[in-house]
């Protein structure tokens, strides 16, 4: 399944970077998400709750960070097992320059299901993650303005 | 005898146990202490394990074991190959590779058996499950026939050189000098995707071993109990009579539950004896999806020789076809397809190749059709198509080529599923074609009906299909018939019932030898303790096989009876006549006596039975014949498509079918209606979605779309036309699978024939509305076309 879509964020390139490479920050933004710990430099370890239709329970995964190219940017992959089946995915995010306040992302990638997720949640994945993504990258815009109002 | 029962309308003795809720089924047994078994099975379509912990599940309480493939040591062991490759046909490769009761290191297609939980209930069972954690290598997986043929193609089974599962050529004639004298040459590709059967009852088993007594009994959703018995009792280095396996009501077997040996099948009967206890485990509807097979991936490049005026000089069809992970059921269902490849008709020249082709998704074995209904597809398809490069009337070029009456035997050369000659015993096929014509009145439709209705902006098609079916084919099947002493009649037979109407065309056939009333003839099929010797359902051969030992038997029983009443009533045998459970002198009807009567004297208290005779009005046979009895029918329908949303709508439809000595026609209709349903799945609605990691992605009723009253046309018409097969004392043919085999090609020249004008050409199935919608955005009109 292919995942793909942009956002603009109210904060420069270079903060958005930040806040991407801040496991603290992105745990509290990404619904369900129960842990997420650094374990290399690259790498992340964590746990995410999800709810699909009839489907509910948590993945177990990694979360790698590579192709870094900072403040321009990054491949995500993930690869994740739990009761309800597996995710693995990988996907390339870019970071464009709108000028001192505004950044758009922009990310695309191939995630693969397997397990229940796939053959009773598949229905209602697509609309799921993106609704998840959303809700994550709207979280991390409020957070990201709250911080500039601080420097401010 | 002035009374007959065979041919006659009798409701069914089994419904009001059906209808009320009485029947039994696997899941009705309950027994004390009984524990609950819940499968791990892979999310992954091709892996390999790494490591199964099982620690934190066999902690929960509750949990009486957890086994894997390891802990089965040397009992461990793949499923027997259940059919052999045809010996008789020449040169055929074929690798045998079988499921086995849990993985052992690598998985092979999603819901695959990985770890087995037995606990007290199925709750505790299904938590303890998803306690086990499982740690994979994922592999590459395949799931295209092509790309699996590939070089660079990933391996299904790593020890052999490709995915290419078995290969094997069928000719007749010699099809390229037909080609080099031929008008016209016409090519096609066909895609014929995969369906389940989805049965309403989904599988379900029990064992039960008893170490008292050293008996296994099992229940079992299977069409095949005898070869479960045997196969069981191999397995766990028991005597056949050590094992009882009764299939009791199956609500629905449609073929993949004969598939022998699932690993739930030879699992729990191995559980339950390690544990001495008791084991149930039923299927739920989404490890149905993945566990239980399912089949009818196809691809098909094919080529048709023709004279200008539409008479077929050959066919060739080259096929992949898919045998998912495994190919416990060996040819059967390609073998099948070849088999109705030619149709209805006079086909000279024929040359087929056939690869089978191993790929990461469940396995394929036949479905209700099994084979046929790819067969059917392209070479109607293929007339179809042939009528409009060549301006002919479909019906002109079916009448053509069939199969003229006064030819049959027809020899047709290769080598159907039975490993015998492909012969088509008897039939008439013009004469089915002209009854079926004129039930759903086709020339007033297309010369009245359908222009009136189309210059409304209707979209209306009609269209007819006729077909065979090769039904009926051996080793063999048995019976016993026994008068009690109530008068009443007992018949037991090793074959599994699965909603065909055993219980009541069975006791016809025996009423009509022994003059008893239907009702009071008492049918047992599917219990091992009851009849020992068969092999299964399948093929639709119950009305044939087991139908024919029931009629060998009750006419030994009636000689019996004869003999014995001869000698009480002091009147020849020939003056006798048996009717309304008494054996009478025809002339002095006062003077009879009954059958329990004579039943109760066959089987004295003192004095002696004679040496050289047998106890008991009794008396059990066999029937197994040379080869299998070909059937016919014929298909008809009209159908209105919905221009904005693509749905259709079966304004009527029509069905003839020729399956020789009709027993019941009550049945009959029955097992046809369930056919059109399944068929109707398979032509427009049901498809399995596989991604290309080889998951399926609409395991649920809630994606997976079944034909309901919804879909079915308001009524359909049956026609019954008799031409008895000459190859069984009763004349009878199957009738099963007819239903099922010709409405994805009566579907496609239905549309094609309602979007008149556009150049739709339907190369494949099932279709659904967005499919369709997609086609005509590919399609252009007559005109367009000429520009």
């Amino acid at each position: 399944m292919k995942l793909k879509g942009e956002y603009t964020f109210d904060a420069s390139r270079e903060e958005v970077w930040k806040i991407f490479r801040d496991p603290d920050v992105l745990m509290m933004a990404l619904p369900g998400t129960k842990s997420l710990k650094q374990i290399g430099e690259n790498d992340y370890e964590g746990e995410l709750q999800v709810h699909i239709g009839p489907i509910a329970g948590s993945f177990g995964g990694k979360l790698t960070v590579s192709n870094e190219v900072p403040p321009e940017s990054l491949t995500l992959t993930v690869e994740g097992n739990g009761k309800i089946g597996f995710v693995k995915g990988a996907g390339d995010v870019i970071l464009i320059n709108q000028g001192d306040t505004r950044t758009t992302i922009q990310y695309s990638g191939e995630i693969q299901i397997g397990g229940r997720v796939a053959s009773v949640g598949q229905r209602l994945f697509d609309s799921v993650s993106k609704s998840m993504i959303d809700q994550g990258l709207n979280k991390l815009n409020g957070i990201l303005q709250d911080r500039t109002a601080v420097h401010k | 005898m002035t009374k007959h029962f065979i041919g006659e309308r009798i409701k069914r003795n089994e419904d009001p146990r059906l209808l009320t809720g009485q029947a039994l089924f696997v899941d009705d047994v309950e027994i004390p202490g009984m524990l609950h078994a819940a499968f791990k099975r892979s999310d992954y379509a091709h892996a390999r394990i790494l490591s199964i912990d099982v620690s934190t599940a066999r902690e929960r309480p509750g949990v009486v074991a957890i086994f894997t493939a390891q802990d089965m040591g040397e009992d461990w062991m793949p499923g027997p190959p259940l059919v052999s490759p045809p010996p008789t046909v020449k040169d055929v490769t074929f690798h045998s590779r079988r499921q086995a009761p849990l993985v052992k290191d690598i998985v092979r297609h999603a819901g695959e058996t990985v770890a087995v939980v037995i606990a007290e209930n199925r709750y505790i069972a299904e938590d303890a499950v998803e306690d086990i954690l499982v740690e994979y290598e994922p592999l590459p997986v395949v799931t295209d026939l092509e790309q699996a043929l590939a070089p660079d193609s990933p391996k299904v089974h790593d020890d052999l050189d490709s995915n290419l599962a078995a290969h094997m050529y069928q000719q007749k004639g010699d099809y390229e000098s037909a080609k080099a004298r031929a008008d016209t040459i016409i090519k096609r590709r066909f895609y014929i995707d995969r369906g389940a059967a989805v049965a309403m009852e989904n599988r379900g088993i029990i064992a039960n071993w008893d170490e008292k007594s050293k008996q296994l009994t099992m229940w079992d959703t299977t069409q095949a109990p005898i070869p479960i018995r045997n196969g069981t009792a191999a397995r766990l280095g028991l005597s056949d009579s050590q094992v009882r396996v009764i299939a009791p009501f199956v609500g629905g077997g449609f073929g993949p539950k004969i598939m022998m040996f699932y690993p739930e099948e030879m699992l729990l009967p191995w559980a339950s004896k390690k544990l001495c206890r008791p084991i149930k485990w039923i299927e739920d509807r989404r490890e149905n999806f993945y566990a239980t097979t399912s089949e009818r991936q196809q691809l098909h490049d094919v080529e048709m020789a023709l004279t200008r005026d539409g008479h077929i000089l050959g066919l060739k069809d080259d096929f992949l076809h898919d045998t998912g992970a495994f190919d416990p059921y060996g040819l059967t269902i390609p073998l099948n397809t070849q088999s109705h490849l030619m149709g209805s008709y006079v086909i000279e020249n024929f040359s087929s190749n056939c690869t089978a082709v191993f790929t990461n998704k469940p396995i394929v074995t036949p479905v209700r059709g099994a084979g046929r209904q790819q067969g059917i597809f392209i070479i109607e398809r293929m007339l179809d198509i042939a009528c409009k490069e060549l301006g002919i009337d479909p019906l002109e070029i079916r009448r053509k080529n069939f199969i003229p009456p006064d030819a049959f035997p027809y020899h047709n050369v290769i080598i159907d599923q039975a490993f015998s000659e492909l012969i088509f015993d008897s039939g008439n096929y013009k004469a089915v074609f002209k009854k079926t014509l004129q039930m759903i009145d086709y020339e007033r439709f297309v010369k009245e009906e359908q222009p009136r209705l189309r210059s409304k902006g209707k979209l209306v098609g009609i269209a007819i299909v006729p077909f065979i079916e090769t039904t009926g084919v051996g080793p063999y099947e048995g019976a016993r018939v026994q008068i009690e002493t109530s008068g009443k009649v007992n018949v037991s037979t090793g074959y599994g019932t699965q909603g065909q109407g055993h219980f009541t065309s069975f006791a016809q056939i025996v009423s009509e030898q022994l003059g008893v009333a239907v009702k009071d003839v008492h049918i047992i099929t599917g219990d091992t303790a009851e009849f020992h010797w068969g092999t299964g359902s399948f093929a639709s051969r119950g009305a044939v096989v087991v139908g024919n030992a029931v009629h060998a038997a009750a006419s030994s029983v009636r000689k019996k009876v004869l003999k014995q009443a001869s000698k009480v009533l002091a009147t020849p045998e020939d003056e006798l006549e048996l009717e309304d459970g008494l054996v009478r002198v025809a002339d002095i009807p006062a003077k009879s006596i009954s059958l329990g009567e004579l039943a109760a004297l066959a089987n004295p208290l003192r004095g002696a039975v004679e040496p050289g005779t047998e106890p008991g009005l009794e008396a059990t046979d066999y029937f197994g014949p040379q080869s299998g009895t070909t059937a016919s029918g014929c298909h008809a329908m009209i159908l209105e498509v919905d221009p904005e949303t693509m749905m259709v709508d079966i304004k009527r439809y029509a069905v003839v079918e020729d399956c020789g000595k009709v027993l019941n026609p009550l049945i009959v209709e029955g097992q046809v209606h369930g056919g059109v349903s399944m068929g109707l799945g398979n032509a427009f609605y049901e498809k399995l979605q596989f991604d290309e990691n080889g998951q399926i992605l609409n395991a649920s009723l809630a994606d997976y779309l079944i034909v309901t009253s919804f879909e079915m046309p308001p009524h359909i018409e049956t026609g019954h036309f008799e031409t008895l097969s000459p190859l069984n004392k009763l004349g009878t043919k199957g009738v099963g699978e007819a239903g099922a085999i010709p409405v994805p090609a009566l579907f496609a020249q239905a549309l094609e024939n309602a979007f008149q004008g556009r150049d739709l050409e339907i190369l494949e199935t099932p279709l659904s509305p967005n499919r369709l919608f997609e086609l005509l955005q590919e399609s252009r009109t007559t005109k367009e076309k000429s520009q």
